[in-house]
């Protein structure tokens, strides 16, 4: 079992620079997390919940405040944190064990053991069998099995999830959380999930982290202290639901921003003669 | 009850039915491509034995067939073949080497796409006989010349690729490098260069047959052997036939060169077919 990391955040600030106009994205984010807790982090969209991730997975070097794991600062990546992103982001001219062997690309370890991880944690997330299929054959699940894989198989510490089953179907999506939860219970590590799907927050966090949007904050923590596997049909998992739903009620959500209007013709346009 | 009346009208067509639509279908697939130029040939063919134009403007099939056998008893056939081709790879290959050279560097430099990238496009417009005169002061009308004329062909569309492919390498892919902690010599081979290889490959099987061209075209202007010397020598001596074989046989090698390129491509993208076909 690899060793679960405290994360301490103290004093978070986050600004982007738009138009010269310094943009609040983070305010005074303050959080602690214990060794081995699962933390939802829930919030409408532009509450800066993806940018609290990339903070904590160290790919945004910008940022006012204190992140620590373990006490230690971070500084950068490290492979002691690994990441979901809810596009699966595997590489697609690699194979599914190519893909999961690249988190191990710099790890201090013997190929024979490299080799090992990499299937134990192939079989772990149910792929057996399919080691040598290309990213291209796989479904949006098993994509994102693979995505699970490969960002357990370095042992980290902290695992990050930005929305990871958010472009999922709802079925596959609540089997999917079933097993992350196995996983991630087996491997003992601390995890921060970011979701907006309230279910999702209440199934699998031990504490639901709900922020506020423009600029980001945190609004407030709900314990849920249910015991696992959590039963979606029980009162009291409806009535923690509900009580965090609130929370989005009254702000109706300004309007996503369009998506881009698409110049010429979608590649696969053709006439049908 | 109207729903087995329907039945009825449209019955399911027979295993044998089916298998004749298949083979129909493959038919489709082997015919039409063929069919244009079979009735050229056809018309060609005709012509001549019609004697709609003088043997002497358009010979017919068969005396150019005849030429062609005898252009390959003599050997001189496959002379000129073997001397094109060897320009056109040295020439490629150097055009290309330093086309992917320079299209790697204005893509993963900032400042040398500031420094040289106007330039390549400007020189990007001008047509490739535009530089034959200025070249040929420089460098006389020998093999040089050839050289860097069909380098030069290569060369700038494999620059330009190379820093369109580089530019539209997804930044996700260049994160998850980032989060494993790839160093950038890692992050260029495993990740940079992989992603952007089916454009910078496309672009190379595009400056092979730009190459090709361009060889042809200084042939004609400028040797004394070589499959475009063998069709304006045959035209100065006015044997239209050999001038044909030798334009079939121009086609004929730039397609073959192609097909080359395009298998290497299979191979190596295998997974794109895979993601795709399947």
């Amino acid at each position: 079992m690899a060793h679960a990391a405290a994360l301490e955040i103290r004093h978070l600030n986050k600004q982007y620079i738009v138009d010269n106009q310094p943009m609040p994205v983070l305010e005074n984010i303050d959080l602690s997390i214990n060794p081995g807790e699962f933390i939802s982090v829930v919030g409408s969209s532009g509450c800066g919940k993806s940018t609290l991730l990339r903070l904590i997975i160290g790919l945004e070097k910008e940022y006012q405040g204190e992140i620590r794991v373990d006490g230690q600062p971070i500084v950068g990546t490290s492979l002691e944190r690994g990441i979901v992103f809810q596009e699966h982001r595997l590489f697609p001219w690699l194979t599914v064990e190519q893909n999961i062997a690249v988190s191990l690309l710099n790890a201090n370890q013997s190929s024979k053991s490299k080799h090992d991880a990499v299937h134990a944690h192939i079989e772990m997330v149910g792929l057996k069998g399919f080691e040598n299929a290309w990213p291209g054959q796989l479904s949006g699940g098993m994509s994102q099995r693979v995505a699970i894989a490969r960002a357990l198989v370095s042992r980290p510490e902290i695992l990050l999830l930005d929305e990871p089953f958010g472009a999922l179907d709802a079925l596959t999506r609540s089997h999917l959380q079933r097993e992350l939860q196995t996983i991630l219970r087996q491997e003992g590590i601390t995890a921060i999930m970011v979701t907006h799907d309230v279910e999702e927050a209440v199934y699998l966090g031990d504490r639901i982290v709900v922020m506020e949007p423009r600029p980001g904050r945190i609004k407030r923590v709900v314990d849920v202290p249910l015991a696992r596997p959590r039963d979606r049909g029980s009162y009291a998992f409806a009535a923690i639901k509900a009580d965090v739903m609130a929370d989005f009620s009254e702000v109706i959500a300004p309007p996503e921003p369009a998506p881009p209007p698409t110049h010429g013709l979608s590649p696969s346009w053709r006439f049908s003669w | 009850m109207p729903a087995a009346k329907h039945r009825q009208q449209q019955p399911l067509p027979s295993l044998r039915a089916l298998a004749w639509r298949r083979r129909a279908a493959k038919l489709d697939y082997w015919l039409w491509p063929w069919l244009l130029p079979l009735i050229i040939l056809g018309l060609w063919w005709l012509g001549g034995r019609q004697q709609w134009l003088g043997s002497q403007v358009l010979p017919s099939p068969g005396e150019v067939l005849d030429s062609l056998t005898e252009l390959l008893a003599s050997g001189e056939l496959q002379r000129d073949v073997l001397i094109s081709l060897e320009r056109v790879l040295e020439g490629f290959l150097l055009g290309s080497a330093l086309g992917l050279a320079l299209g790697a560097a204005m893509g993963l430099s900032e400042r040398a796409s500031d420094y040289l990238y106007p330039l390549v496009r400007l020189i990007a417009y001008v047509p490739l006989l535009g530089w034959l005169p200025l070249l040929m002061l420089a460098f006389g009308i020998g093999e040089t010349l050839k050289a860097v004329l069909v380098a030069q062909a290569a060369l700038l569309p494999v620059a330009l690729n190379t820093y369109n492919g580089i530019r539209a390498v997804p930044p996700h892919y260049v994160e998850v490098g980032r989060i494993y902690g790839f160093s950038r010599r890692q992050a260029l081979w495993r990740i940079i260069l992989p992603a952007a290889f089916p454009m910078v490959w496309s672009s190379i099987r595009y400056g092979l047959t730009k190459s090709w061209l361009a060889l042809v075209v200084v042939e004609l202007l400028a040797s004394s052997e070589g499959l475009g010397f063998l069709m304006v020598d045959s035209r100065q001596l006015y044997r239209l036939d050999a001038m044909l074989v030798a334009v079939v046989s121009i086609g004929v090698v730039g397609f073959v060169l192609d097909q080359v390129l395009a298998m290497i491509e299979k191979r190596i993208l295998r997974w794109r077919r895979a993601g795709f076909a399947s």
